[in-house]
């Protein structure tokens, strides 16, 4: 019980922390039910936001919410609340009594007051100026324009994610997923999860790292330029193959170009 | 690219207006206009998605077998939307005298926020975490042409995911790759947001119509505070509407965005016109938000079983119970097997 209540504490302040949409919320609801003529508008707009806050609250629904849903998304339950509805509604309710241009200028104002009580999305940091259509960072096209086809990689964790959204033909041998990415400081002791652990680093031991990638398969090897190694790359069986302005690229002495290497896609 | 988005806009509306319209005449909907025939036409198909997909992808199918069949499907509810061409007719004539009516400072303020919206995610991106997994699951049934036989970060083969097999929305922009020959990639974070974000308010246009029947006006300022809220709300990495404006690719955020609305809009309708197309329509929706996500199989009977509670309680008719269960059944029944599935 203390568990479920703390995890909808928290999940419900994501939502709702620094801003004033929660207040404007319950007024418009507690408007609705106030102002309305229509006993099925008053159930649907003010009502049924605020009994979806109760299944939301009340343990023995919240459990068994938590527990079908899973504790990580319990915060999707919220979206229950259609807050785009009642909301807007609640403020067209204030502004059908008024008239004319006393309406309009109430409209305005309503609408700094929506302004006023939220956080303005379109400034949010995580926004970037798209630099391609793929929407994804340069610097992975910029390494996929230089890999070939059909071949299988190990790759920085910045280029993780989004390689495959640009070339599906290269497979990778570490996922964005994968529990040592996951979870960096636990030790792991079969050769791949040292191998994980070593390019980490900033400085490389090749030792570690080029025999366990060339047992494995991978015949592309890409990391971040800033990264310095122990040993010679030669030594290990593996070249400089190019590079762009944040990744060097090394690959198998034995690759052959035009060479099919994929791990598991047929 | 803006030939590209454009011919996907044409086929996404085009389809889904010509689908929407047939349903109607079908459901007997008629004089509700073109938004509302997209609406129902979106709804439509990804219902028809979800029945099509999921035994495909248990029948181990392959992608480009999908493809031919459901374009097959949708292309046939298409076609039968131009034999309604008099109700388009009907629509068109009545939009081309009253287009005026909704030249209103609500409107224009509503307008100008989804067009800043448009142009704003248009020219910026956002990097979602998420996507190596679901776009990749596009990428890869296209590249590989298997549905989900394939780790979409790595390129393992695997067993399904249980927990999104009944869910592949990512399919679904696979589906519009296919046809217009886009990158998978580019058609989630370049084009999907022309899609989704009209769509979306569209729904919000629908639902304002029917609160402010006799009040265009209103409509107009409704909507436009719709637009705002969704732009200013609170909690961006969990709030649904925030999904809308910052991942329009993603199913939770269709979900959030365009079927919960949606469920409401068709409650809103089923209270005041009663019949059965009501429900109906409800069902359909239902059916689709399984398709946008998995949340959408349990969130969708959460949402209609809260209000048919509450409108039964205040009607005091058992019978609104009766018909909110019956159209959650479909999505009561992948509930079942998706908790079978997971647990």
């Amino acid at each position: 019980m203390q568990e479920f209540l703390e995890i909808a504490k928290t999940d419900f302040l994501a939502t709702f922390e620094g801003a004033w949409m929660l207040p404007l919320l319950l007024l418009s609801c507690a408007l609705i039910l106030w102002k309305e003529p229509d006993r099925t508008r008053k159930v649907l707009l003010g009502a049924l936001p605020l009994a979806a806050m109760i299944v939301y609250w009340l343990p023995p629904t919240g459990m068994l919410l938590m527990k079908l849903l899973g504790e990580n998304v319990y915060w999707r339950v919220l979206w229950l609340i259609l807050i785009a509805v009642t909301v807007p509604y609640a403020l067209c309710l204030l502004l059908r009594k008024c008239s004319g241009l006393r309406r309009q200028a109430a409209f305005l104002a309503c609408l700094a007051l929506v302004v006023l009580c939220g956080t303005p999305l379109l400034t949010s940091e995580e926004f970037l100026d798209s630099a391609n259509e793929y929407k994804i960072p340069q610097y992975v096209i910029d390494v996929c324009e230089l890999l070939p086809e059909n071949i299988h990689a190990m790759v920085s964790n910045r280029l993780m994610p989004y390689i495959r959204q640009y070339d599906t033909s290269i497979t990778l041998e570490f996922a964005r997923n994968d529990y040592r990415y996951l979870n960096p400081g636990e030790a792991d002791d079969d050769e791949v999860g040292q191998m994980y652990l070593e390019v980490q680093k900033s400085e490389i031991d090749l030792s570690v790292l080029a025999p366990t990638a060339k047992a494995e398969g991978c015949t592309f090897l890409v990391f971040s330029s800033t990264r310095t190694y122990i040993g010679e790359w030669e030594d290990y069986g593996y070249e400089k193959y190019a590079s762009t302005e944040d990744f060097d690229i090394f690959v198998d002495m034995d690759y052959e170009e035009g060479q099919d290497t994929r791990k598991w896609e047929d | 690219m803006r030939f590209e988005i454009l011919l996907t806009a044409l086929l996404f509306f085009g389809g889904t207006c010509l689908t929407g319209y047939a349903v109607r005449r079908l459901l007997k909907l008629k004089k509700e206009g073109i938004v509302c025939s997209i609406v129902v036409g979106a709804l439509c198909w990804w219902a028809l998605m979800e029945l099509i997909l999921v035994p495909m992808t248990m029948k181990l199918a392959s992608f480009s077998s999908f493809v031919v069949v459901y374009s097959a499907a949708a292309m046939l509810f298409a076609l039968a939307g131009l034999f309604c061409w008099r109700d388009i007719l009907d629509d068109l004539k009545t939009f081309a005298e009253n287009w005026k009516q909704y030249l209103t400072l609500g409107h224009l303020a509503a307008l100008l926020l989804i067009v800043f919206e448009l142009w704003f995610l248009h020219h910026h991106m956002y990097l979602e975490w998420d996507d190596t997994y679901y776009v990749n699951l596009a990428n890869v049934a296209i590249s590989s042409d298997r549905i989900y036989w394939v780790y979409p970060e790595t390129g393992t083969l695997v067993d399904f995911d249980k927990r999104y097999v009944l869910s592949l929305w990512p399919i679904f922009y696979a589906w519009l790759s296919k046809l217009t020959g886009v990158a998978a990639t580019v058609m989630a974070h370049t084009i999907m947001p022309w899609l989704m974000i009209p769509l979306a308010y569209m729904v919000y246009i629908l639902i304002g119509k029917r609160l402010f029947e006799d009040n265009v006006q209103l409509q107009g300022m409704f909507l436009a505070f719709a637009v705002l809220v969704h732009l200013y709300m609170s909690g961006e990495h969990t709030t649904g509407l925030s999904f809308l404006t910052i991942t329009p690719w993603v199913g939770k955020g269709i979900l959030a965005a365009i079927i919960l609305p949606a469920l409401f809009y068709w409650l809103l309708r089923a209270m005041r016109d009663g019949g059965a197309r009501n429900w109906i329509m409800l069902g359909v929706t239902g059916l689709g938000g399984c398709l946008t996500s998995s949340m959408g199989i349990m969130l969708t009977p959460l949402f209609v079983g809260i209000a048919v509670f509450l409108l039964t309680l205040q009607k005091r008719q058992i019978r609104y119970l009766a018909y909110g269960i019956l159209s959650c059944l479909p999505c009561i029944l992948l509930g079942l097997y998706y908790i079978r599935l997971t647990h």
